[in-house]
């Protein structure tokens, strides 16, 4: 009741805040850029498009909502509400992961990429992978400015080998890391058992660590520059 | 409502609170009275269960604050130092958001907007609201669902004399309608109209416990100042309850001479620095 309650809310905010329209224009420029291309280079343009959206877009806006609550104080206000953090942490993820998965789908079929689906699928759990990446950040620091220069590490760790794998730079060892699974999710290629697996642990472990930093956030919240 | 008994806490390793001891009972106004760093929020925070980390025992509703569960706050109300409202949201979409956090269905918001005379401006954005009125929304914030208890931290601090009486009428009023309340607040004389009781804090210590009358009377009587024109002006006071012995006094009376006379009763503020050897500023 109250988790469908924050995540109508969540999606007004975002709704507020503009990022509808944004991620709107967004996905007429992917689509543009599609269209722009070969048709043989289609299939992996979508693909990492698809993916840079929640890599990018996803991991980034999480730590904007974040950081903005913080320097409104809001933070104070959860810590003495019923609200449970992982309320909170699912609420907040699933409304973002919602949008990357529409962006997804219209761009998989404008593409024409085969197996839905899987590729919603992917976009899913790529979206809950940087959302919970970008939350457990936007947590831990004070700035706007400190937050950009977090999200380069992720991103280095996480969107450079997915892409390199897309393009087959990588050895194939490293199909079963997180990011790589969800790429070839999105992609719609094989990916193997011990690749999901992995990832999902991967997932079950942020979202603890994400409910876990949130809860001490709102312990000691306090104000933030932005 | 409220128990504490032995309470010691710090956030660092030297000694903070100490040996705190006090009660609140159903329906009271009790107020922390206190200087700046007293830690009168720190107290707040520790009966609101965001400090756990305390010795001894502080029971709230009947729940030891470092057991509590989120359900703990279903009864609680608390309005903080600072707004913690969404800027860019209106007034009414904020109250409706945080009143979806919790499980009863609370006090209706036309209602609430409309006893802090907020109707007209539910529809405005919080950032583009003065400060006063910043302060009445986040009150009616803590009223959402009302809850048997509420924590005011510095209600009435940097409000211009019109918005301040408003806060306080309203915090008179929720105590009419059997609330239990805790404020904090450095202002004296705000204590002394709100409090049933009020406790002064400096230096992490109770240092006093009692009715703000109590206290006063505890202190000296009051006193009656006078001056009289004789070579130049005279001075002179004596308490209130030996007027009859003042020899001088009686003479100037009978013989019309007085230029001013007076009476004063020590303010919470003289009690307050007489017992703590601080001031409240
Ligand atoms: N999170 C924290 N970590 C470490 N020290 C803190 C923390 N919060 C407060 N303090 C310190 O504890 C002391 C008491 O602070 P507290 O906020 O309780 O004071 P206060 O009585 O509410 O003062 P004011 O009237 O200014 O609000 C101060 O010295 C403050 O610096
Ligand atoms: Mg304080």
């Amino acid at each position: 009741m109250r988790l469908r309650h924050l995540f109508l809310w969540d999606m007004r905010f975002q709704a507020k805040y503009g990022f509808y329209l944004l991620y709107g224009l967004l996905t007429v420029l992917y689509i543009v850029i599609l269209f722009a291309l070969p048709q043989a280079w289609r299939g992996s343009a979508a693909a990492l498009l698809i993916f840079s959206d929640p890599a990018a877009m996803g991991l980034f806006f999480m730590g904007a909502i974040v950081l903005l609550e913080k320097s409104q104080r809001v933070p104070c206000a959860f810590a003495a509400a019923p609200l449970h953090a992982m309320e909170y942490v699912i609420s907040k993820t699933a409304s973002l992961c919602l949008i990357s998965l529409i962006v997804a789908a219209i761009l998989a079929l404008a593409a024409g990429l085969p197996h839905l689906p899987q590729v919603l699928l992917g976009t899913a759990l790529s979206g809950i992978l940087f959302t919970l990446l970008g939350m457990i950040l936007a947590t831990k620091i004070t700035s706007l400015n400190q937050f950009i220069l977090f999200t380069v590490p992720v991103e280095i760790a996480c969107f450079v080998p997915a892409v390199l794998h897309l393009f087959q730079l990588l050895p194939t060892e490293l199909r079963n890391y997180p990011a790589n699974v969800c790429m070839d999710m999105i992609a719609g290629r094989s990916f193997t058992a011990a690749g999901i697996l992995l990832l999902g642990a991967v997932i079950i472990l942020l979202f603890y660590l994400a409910e876990k930093c949130v809860s001490k956030m709102w312990e000691s919240a306090g104000g933030v520059k932005l | 409502m409220i128990q504490v008994n032995d309470l010691y806490f710090s956030y660092t390793t030297k000694p903070f609170i100490e040996a705190m001891n006090f009660t609140v009972e159903k329906g009271e106004i009790f107020g922390f009275l206190g200087p700046s760093g007293a830690g009168k929020s720190t107290l707040q925070k520790i009966l609101l269960g965001m400090l756990p980390g305390y010795r001894g025992s502080a029971i709230v509703n009947g729940t030891e604050c470092r057991h509590r569960t989120n359900r703990f706050y279903e009864n609680i109300g608390v309005d903080f130092e600072f707004s913690t409202m969404y800027e860019k949201l209106s007034a009414r979409e904020n109250l409706q958001f945080f009143s979806s956090l919790y499980e009863k269905s609370g006090r209706p918001i036309e209602e609430l907007l409309e006893m802090v005379g907020l109707q007209n401006d539910a529809d405005k954005r919080v950032a583009d609201f003065s400060k006063g009125m910043k302060s009445r929304l986040n009150f009616i914030k803590a009223l959402l669902h009302d809850p048997a208890l509420l924590f005011l931290d510095e209600p009435t601090s940097g409000l211009d004399p019109a918005n301040n009486r408003m806060m306080k009428d309203l915090i008179l009023e929720e105590k009419k309608r059997e609330k239990t309340i805790l404020l904090t607040t450095h202002n004296m004389q705000d204590a002394t109209e709100l409090c049933d009781r009020v406790a002064f804090i400096a230096n992490g210590k109770i240092y006093a416990l009692d009715s703000p009358h109590n206290l006063i009377m505890s202190k000296g009587a009051t006193r009656v100042t006078y001056t009289w024109m004789d070579h130049g002006e005279h001075t002179a006071s004596c308490p209130i309850d030996r007027l009859s012995g003042d020899e001088v006094l009686q003479k100037l009376i009978a013989q019309n001479r007085l230029k001013s006379i007076h009476s004063s009763e020590p303010t919470l503020n003289d009690i307050f620095m007489e017992i703590t050897g601080r001031t409240l500023l």
